[in-house]
């Protein structure tokens, strides 16, 4: 038996919010210094892919 | 002959297509309707939209009164009965509203005009890449739609300040937690119930979140004005620290000693300024998220804003080594006649161009360091 297909906007969606989740703890950690530098490209890739995985789930 | 031909011509009517569509085919339809390329009214629309913001009324006013051609849409029923009422009401609203941007007078309704046309469009489209539910249908569903959509907004407004207030006051930890379990959230529903609401939410916290910590945000301190005067070096302490609001140390009633005097200024948001007597000399290290450091009359703006500068002090001189941190604001560093230009600046008479509104420069230094980025 297979197992169900997963929805792939959802999960571009949560693997991108937990990036971001992921480098704020790292920074609330001191292990790296947070700056818009890179903030603001990681943050840009991850909207951009949301909307990508969604644009092109509903063309399918 | 002429009559029965004009008897079984299908009769014109104008729908919204829902094959040539960028937005709801509103411009598809008419371009159909007209024989024209819809290409012209898509253009038309764009310019009337920079034109006082019509544009986008009228559209929005189309986009309700103007049933789709889509198979099942039920444009014709949704638009009977208390659906009807409220289309032909929107649309009354929304012509009210565009007619004075028509009329070349409508610069005075657009301060209330092209906010709610954005605030609707952007609700549309919220719920479009929430849902994957998009403008078409009856009137009535594309209301709801606008106003589910408007409501993510909201809820993402307050989540997003709601997340900032709690990184920047909280501990660090809290709201990367409660991302990352979002994140994982999501994850988990991909494979089993897709959580798709979760995301809009999600998002904003993370990125509001981000902006706090990439600007250094910190509320620890209370938030209003401060102000310390202290007389002696002994009086004098090593960190002063504020959340929100004006944070004043001067120095120019203290009696301090020859050799360096270290300083730290923590502000989370606002300004903090250090005005010291015009015989000491100040090597300042200020890191700024997003705002300004202006030393002695020397400006560094931007986001990020990094600025050193280590002069030597001539001996026998006090040398106060400053290390301020601000997340959004500014830092200001003057003598005694800055702070008189910067009163007077205060009541209103101060002038961009004035030089000598920040003392004069740090005159009792020996050589400078400085560096700046940002």
């Amino acid at each position: 038996m297979r197992a169900a297909r997963p929805d792939i906007p959802a999960l571009v969606a949560g693997l991108g919010v937990l990036a971001l989740g992921g480098l704020l703890l790292l920074d609330a950690l001191d292990a790296i210094a947070l700056t818009f530098g890179l903030f603001a490209p990681v943050a840009c890739a991850v909207t951009g892919a949301i909307l990508l995985a969604s644009g092109l789930s509903r063309r399918e | 002959m002429t009559d029965d031909t004009h008897q079984h011509e299908p009769q014109k009517r104008l729908t919204r297509s829902s094959d040539d569509k960028v937005i709801a085919g509103v411009c598809g339809g008419l371009g159909r309707y007209f024989g024209l390329d819809p290409v012209f009214f898509r253009i038309g629309a764009v310019a009337l939209a920079f034109v006082g913001g019509a544009g986008l009324l009228l559209y929005l006013a189309a986009l309700l009164l103007i049933p789709s051609d889509a198979p099942g849409a039920g444009a014709a029923p949704a638009t009977q009965g208390r659906s009807r009422g409220l289309v032909i009401a929107g649309v009354v609203v929304l012509l009210l509203l565009a007619w004075p941007f028509l009329l070349g007078g409508g610069f005075l309704l657009a301060g209330i005009g092209i906010p709610l046309a954005l605030l609707v469009g952007a609700g549309v489209l919220v719920w479009w890449l929430v849902s994957g539910e998009g403008p078409s249908g009856d009137p009535a569903d594309i209301a709801r739609r606008a106003a589910l959509g408007v409501g993510v907004l909201v809820l993402c407004g307050i989540i997003g300040f709601g997340g900032a207030f709690a990184a920047a006051a909280g501990p660090d930890w809290i709201v990367p937690a409660l991302v990352v379990a979002a994140g994982l959230a999501i994850v988990a529903g991909a494979f089993l119930r897709p959580v798709r609401w979760l995301v809009p939410p999600a998002l904003t916290l993370a990125l509001a979140a981000g902006v706090v910590a990439a600007a250094g945000i910190d509320l620890d301190g209370g938030m209003g004005k401060r102000e310390y005067r202290p007389a002696t070096v002994a009086d004098l302490e090593d960190r002063y620290q504020l959340g929100v609001g004006e944070l004043v140390v001067d120095l120019r009633g203290s009696d301090l000693p020859s050799g360096d005097v270290p300083l730290e200024l923590d502000l989370g948001i606002g300004g903090a300024r250090l005005i010291v007597p015009d015989d000491v000399c100040v090597a300042t290290s200020a890191d700024v998220g997003v705002g300004n450091v202006s030393v002695f009359g020397r400006d560094n703006g931007g986001i990020h804003v990094d600025f050193e500068d280590a002069p030597d002090a001539a001996p026998d001189a006090t040398r106060l080594v400053l290390d301020a941190e601000v997340g959004v604001g500014e830092v200001r560093v003057h003598g005694n006649e800055g702070e008189l230009r910067f009163r007077d600046h205060d009541s209103g008479h101060f002038h961009d161009d004035d030089p000598g509104l920040n003392g004069g420069g740090n005159s009792a230094c020996e050589g400078t360091g400085e560096r700046a980025s940002g």
